[in-house]
């Protein structure tokens, strides 16, 4: 007998009962010396703690990286990572790159069409031609 | 229609406190509307004593407060005054035709339900816990928000649909919606080109788009309608009718 898989039972969806913050890490990387860090080295120091006093739900870590440019990356849920690259930024154009981490979903990023995505069975039923009264044609 | 009702942590007490004379088809679903007409609060706030418990024992419905009143509930004491739900002003109460209200509980019982929300004019058909990716980045909201969709124009079950001319009352329904974030969609580049020139200007954008989450739909029962304060009336040609299916 082959094995058999287990069944899902239920699927998460998140945000109808409780709601996850998806986002769970920022790691804020810097180089002491260059240029291009500079930018970043201000927002470390201003606008960060204030950043992360409001997010009590995402972890901040910051780390020096020598020699390369700054980058945000961003931990999330479904185990996805996803990394800004923050070189000569002003410290509000970085708080900005912040913010969009913060409310990704992690997901790839993918072009849709329809607005609604749903889970549940058709509310109304699949049409079918031998059931209910004929209607005059 | 985007009054951010911030309600946090809030829903498992409020579902406690829930009213024990609503029918018990509703008993579970039972939740906070902030849509009570304006003469209809105030009546109430002053027959009752200006509760101080920590889980209000009326139902939720006179919870709704302005800021100026110190009555806030509990759970929303974290929030700023400025950020508190702004319940809607009418100014007359709901009328509902004698048919509707005979109708009305078979839409009820039948679960589940669906809604056609519109928004910017434009239809979403939900049910309860879908996700909705809106075509626009919608402004002003963060992720977490609660919002409540009231422009709808159908509602239904499965045998039987509500259709509104051109919509259904907001105080015959509940539908809310988390934020759940912000998507943006891969890097798009176009090409433009000019006639005799070899010169190719590339035209880049990437939208981002709201993305939300059904928390419930919900029709109202008709004993909640008469609890908040229906008006029945004869019918009428243009009242609202519930369409069985053939």
């Amino acid at each position: 007998m082959p094995v058999q898989g287990l069944r899902t039972v239920t699927s998460a969806r998140n945000g109808v009962g409780a709601f996850i913050l998806q986002c769970k890490r920022l790691d804020f990387h810097y180089c002491n010396h260059g240029g291009s860090s500079r930018g970043m080295l201000a927002f470390l120091t201003q606008t960060l703690p204030e950043f992360a006093r409001e997010n009590p739900q995402i972890e901040v870590r910051v780390a020096p990286r020598h020699g390369k440019h700054p980058v945000i990356k961003g931990q999330y849920i479904n185990g996805r990572e996803k990394a800004i690259c923050v070189r000569n930024m002003e410290p509000g154009e970085i708080l900005k790159k912040a913010m969009i981490l913060k409310d990704a979903s992690g997901e790839k990023l993918k072009r849709t069409k329809k607005p609604v995505t749903s889970l549940n069975e058709s509310v109304r039923g699949i049409w079918s031609p031998y059931h209910g009264d004929l209607r005059g044609v | 229609m985007f009054s951010r009702s911030v309600l946090r942590s809030l829903t498992s007490d409020l579902r406690l406190s829930a009213p024990t004379s609503v029918s018990s088809v509703n008993a579970i679903s039972q939740r906070a509307c902030l849509h009570q007409t304006a003469w209809l609060r105030t009546t109430q706030q002053q027959s009752e004593p200006q509760s101080s418990s920590p889980i209000p024992e009326a139902p939720l419905s006179a919870t709704s407060q302005t800021p100026l009143q110190n009555t806030i509930s509990q759970s929303r004491n974290a929030i700023p005054l400025e950020k508190q739900p702004v319940a809607p002003t009418f100014t007359s109460p709901i009328e509902v035709s004698k048919s509707l209200m005979e109708q009305l509980p078979h839409l009820v019982g039948q679960t589940p339900h669906y809604v056609v929300a519109e928004l910017h004019a434009r239809p979403y058909l939900l049910t309860e816990g879908d996700h909705i990716r809106l075509p626009f980045l919608m402004p002003k909201v963060k992720t977490g928000d609660i919002l409540r969709f009231n422009r709808a124009s159908a509602l239904g079950s499965r045998d039987f649909t509500l259709k509104g001319a051109p919509h259904i009352d907001e105080r015959l329904f509940e539908c809310r919606v988390r934020v759940i974030g912000v998507e943006s969609e891969p890097l798009r580049i176009k090409e433009k080109t000019k006639r005799r020139q070899r010169h190719v200007k590339q035209a880049k954008s990437k939208h981002r788009y709201t993305i939300m989450r059904v928390m419930d739909v919900r029709v109202k029962s008709p004993e909640e309608l008469l609890e908040e304060g229906a008006v029945v009336v004869e019918d009428a040609e243009d009242s609202p009718q519930i369409e069985a299916r053939s």
